[in-house]
């Protein structure tokens, strides 16, 4: 059975029962502790601290490649889960209730939202790459703006033509009130993200449309800009998913250097004004 | 004042010979031997005259008695003459010592400090007027064989004595090494290294044909001697066996049939020649010596591909077993095509019924072919022997990635395009990146334009200064920028377009010219899986995804495994 299980589900499942055996560790000492009458708010408060700065060390691994730091999809693993068991020691350290002082809200504020911002990562890495699979040949990020302008320039070639060629002007009056805008820059993205495909439908029942107003010189055109812009829409996809991969680091990486500072504020405000027997 | 710093000499092919120190005494002794004394120097034109070639590509290396002149299974390129003295050749030794150092790597803090010493410019470098490239010389911290009179006792050896030539098989087919020699007396030998050797081949048919004689004889008791199935034989049988085998080649030099990357393939396999048919009779076990074949099976109008077959693999020796068993004529199960060149030997049936097969160890023999196999559709079909899936196959024989020992696969379905791969590239090598992260690709299986370190480099062929070379003990390609002249001749061999021409800058990014021309130098660059570096490719060690790999495609059990992981 174990043979048959992919070495990936066997990690995760490592992984976790990792994560799970911590918890349920942290748990018998937090019990403990109250059954003892001790506090063990410090214990976790540093545990945390702890933890965050191991989890912010990944950064750094992405960053030294000349040394043989161990491999970087090892290191996102830790990040992982260990990022979910600071959750836990987070909660803990809470007592998994709202803050309710100005310094408990700043520090809580961040922590959550670099959770939620790492989930979405998390989940942003495993479903888009297949998704863009489906949306054309994987372009290079910085390529795609290249590849937009050599399609914007086709579509406006084949424009100019149906005009000259066709002695009709019904291809070049869509283009320039409908495609010139939409090939001119990235369009749709949020529709992209969320996988709602009607404004493509839409486009294409619009050149469609047009068929019977032009003659076979016409035709072919239509269905050349008909592809192009099914090319663009991919392209599109390729740019709003690719974006997205990027951007939520730009949230998440700042954000947790912002928290590591607010802990160190928060550990020393604690110490200071730490009451009863130390 | 610019002009002065950035203006050099254009490189030429004879800056760097391969002994500075070999004299004209020296070479005149190397033109009055054997083998080099029959050229005509008639043949050779003034700007690249026999002495000239001599001179640029011969060296004269001194041996002791037990010296190990060449080690079986490492890289190298040159041919040896015998001066004087007399070796040994022994097949299937594999002493433990020898072996040539792997690559330095450089210091910790050497490796850490390219985090602040990376040129801000592309592509720049250091140029020293007495940069030279250093040639390993094999006579020179030699490796010793202590026990050499048991080793010759107890092992079958060939001696080699004055004039004669050995080492032709790997320089001619750039593969590794196929026996050990072993210095038997002190003696001197002429070694030539490969850019040499091809021009001398070149203007020299008799030469040619000399090499090329040796080459064929001598691989085939090699590929013999190395092949499981002749394992169980004794010599003089082997021996009978040699003379009944045939050399055949196939295919031409170029692995695309129009000698480039195709646009689209179209699924035919034409330019691609038929060797052996499906249905026609099992006349001869068909040995790859070297290059890749395709095998097919017919399938409706067109043509299933069911695997390949690289060097020491054979094709129809089920159904000779199965003929020999006494099923009668068995027809081939399936069509064998060369895919570009294709060398072959071909072993009549009535031998190997003979010689071979009746005293063949059991676990040798091919198993029963599974009989449920052609009920499988198509398409869904993990072919028998790859084990990888039908259109997979295709893709990788199509766009001929099972050239690759160290193809850069990545994982469509992982790979966020982060490009941590590509930044690790350029950290490791001076702020420029040594690939592209695009590429063919099927799925969700990309090879990426990165040097895949071909089983047959033939980027290695036409350099001039053998600038590109295989490294001894690995036999991964690099380049030596010292000695590269910027001609360009690998990058154009490069089928796969993963060689690229650079213009080369001062440190302060200016480009560097030649001061006769005005044009720029040029370097040929390309993956050197990270060479030196501590830790291995950066590449493959910076993908936070496990979406990179750098796989053996030659292999199929490896890229299976990395599929299904």
């Amino acid at each position: 059975m174990a043979a048959s299980l992919t070495r990936f589900t066997r990690r995760r499942a490592r992984n976790t029962a990792f994560v799970v055996g911590a918890t349920l560790l942290l748990v018998a000492i937090t019990h403990l502790a109250e059954a003892t009458l001790h506090d063990i708010r410090f214990v976790t408060g540093w545990t945390l601290f702890g933890l965050i700065v191991g989890l912010a060390l990944f950064d750094l691994r992405r960053r030294i490649a000349v040394l043989p730091l161990g491999s970087a999809s090892d290191w996102e693993q830790v990040h992982i889960y260990g990022g979910w068991f600071a959750v836990v020691v987070f909660l803990t350290h809470t007592g998994a209730g709202l803050p309710d002082g100005p310094l408990e809200i700043a520090l809580w504020i961040p922590f959550v939202a670099v959770t939620i911002s790492g989930t979405v990562g998390i989940w942003l890495s495993r479903v888009l790459p297949k998704r863009m699979r489906d949306h054309g040949a994987r372009e290079l990020y910085d390529r795609i703006a290249t590849r937009r302008a050599e399609i914007a320039a086709e579509a406006q070639a084949l424009a100019i033509s149906s005009a000259r060629d066709t002695g009709s002007v019904t291809i070049a009056d869509y283009y320039q009130k409908e495609l010139s805008a939409y090939f001119q820059r990235p369009r749709n993205a949020l529709a992209h993200l969320t996988g709602y495909q009607g404004h493509l439908r839409l486009q294409q029942q619009q050149i469609q449309s047009l068929h019977r107003y032009v003659d076979a010189r016409g035709h072919k055109i239509l269905n050349r800009l008909s592809e192009l812009v099914e090319t663009k829409d991919d392209l599109d996809y390729q740019f709003a998913a690719q974006s997205a991969l990027r951007l939520w680091l730009f949230v998440h990486v700042p954000l947790a250097y912002g928290l590591l500072i607010l802990i160190a504020v928060h550990a020393v405000l604690a110490h200071a004004f730490e009451v009863g027997p130390s | 004042m610019s002009a002065q710093t950035t203006a050099i000499s254009r490189p030429r092919r004879w800056d760097n010979p391969f002994d500075p120190e070999l004299s004209t005494v020296d070479v005149e002794r190397i033109l009055t031997a054997p083998v080099f004394r029959d050229l005509d120097p008639d043949r050779f034109p003034p700007g690249q005259s026999l002495p000239d070639i001599v001179r640029n590509d011969a060296r004269i290396n001194r041996y002791q008695r037990g010296d190990i002149v060449v080690l079986e299974g490492d890289y190298g390129n040159s041919v040896f003459v015998i001066l004087s003295g007399a070796v040994n050749v022994l097949y299937g030794y594999l002493p433990e010592v020898g072996r040539p150092p792997p690559r330095a790597r450089r210091p910790f803090w050497n490796a850490l400090a390219q985090l602040w010493r990376n040129s801000r410019e592309s592509e720049t470098r250091t140029l020293s007027p007495s940069a030279r490239a250093l040639h390993m010389r094999a006579d020179r911290g030699r490796a010793y064989l202590p026990d050499i009179e048991r080793v010759i006792a107890e092992h079958s050896v060939t001696l080699l004595e004055h004039g004669d030539m050995f080492g032709e098989i790997s320089a001619l087919s750039r593969s590794p090494r196929t026996a050990t020699v072993v210095a038997d007396t002190d003696c001197e030998l002429v070694e030539l290294r490969w850019q040499g050797l091809r021009d001398l081949r070149a203007r020299d048919p008799d030469l040619r044909e000399r090499v090329d004689h040796l080459h064929r004889t001598r691989s085939l008791l090699a590929h013999l001697s190395e092949s499981p199935l002749f394992a169980h034989l004794d010599e003089a049988t082997i021996a009978l066996v040699a003379q009944e085998i045939r050399f055949e080649n196939h295919g031409t030099q170029e692995l695309f049939p129009t000698g480039e990357l195709p646009a689209e393939s179209d699924g035919s396999l034409a330019g691609e020649p038929l060797i052996a048919e499906e249905g026609s009779l099992t006349d001869d076990l068909i040995m790859i010596r070297a290059g890749f074949a395709r095998v097919t099976e017919h399938l409706d109008h067109g043509d299933r591909t069911v695997g390949y077959l690289k060097n020491n693999d054979v094709f129809g020796l089920e159904e000779l077993v199965r003929q020999w068993r006494g099923n009668g004529s068995v027809p081939l199960r399936n069509s064998l095509r060369a895919i570009g060149y294709l060398d072959i030997l071909r072993v009549p049936a009535l031998v190997m019924e003979r010689y071979v097969l009746p005293t063949m160890p059991e676990h040798l023999l091919p198993p029963a072919t599974d009989a449920d196999m052609r009920a499988t559709p198509v398409w869904k079909r993990d072919d028998s022997a790859t084990g990888i899936e039908q259109p997979l196959v295709d893709f990788l024989i199509d766009e001929r990635i099972i050239n690759g020992t160290q193809s850069m696969v990545i994982d469509l379905d992982r790979c966020t395009g982060c490009d941590d791969c590509v930044k690790a590239c350029a950290a490791t090598h001076d702020g420029n990146p040594r690939f592209v992260r695009q590429g063919p690709s099927h799925d969700d299986v990309m090879i990426a334009n990165a040097c895949m370190h071909c089983v047959d480099a033939v980027c290695l062929i036409g350099c001039p200064t053998g600038a590109i070379h295989r490294d001894l003990s690995s036999g991964d390609v690099h380049i030596n920028d010292d000695t590269c002249i910027g001609c360009g001749t690998c990058s154009r061999s490069c089928p796969y377009g993963n060689i690229v021409m650079v213009e080369i800058a001062d440190k302060a990014g200016t480009v560097i010219t030649d001061r006769e021309t005005g044009a720029a130098i040029r370097r040929a660059t390309k993956c050197d899986l990270c060479a030196g570096q501590l830790g291995g490719p950066a590449c493959q060690r910076a993908c936070p995804n496990d979406a990179l790999a750098r796989l053996d495609m030659s292999n199929p059990g490896e890229l299976v495994a990395w599929l299904r992981r």
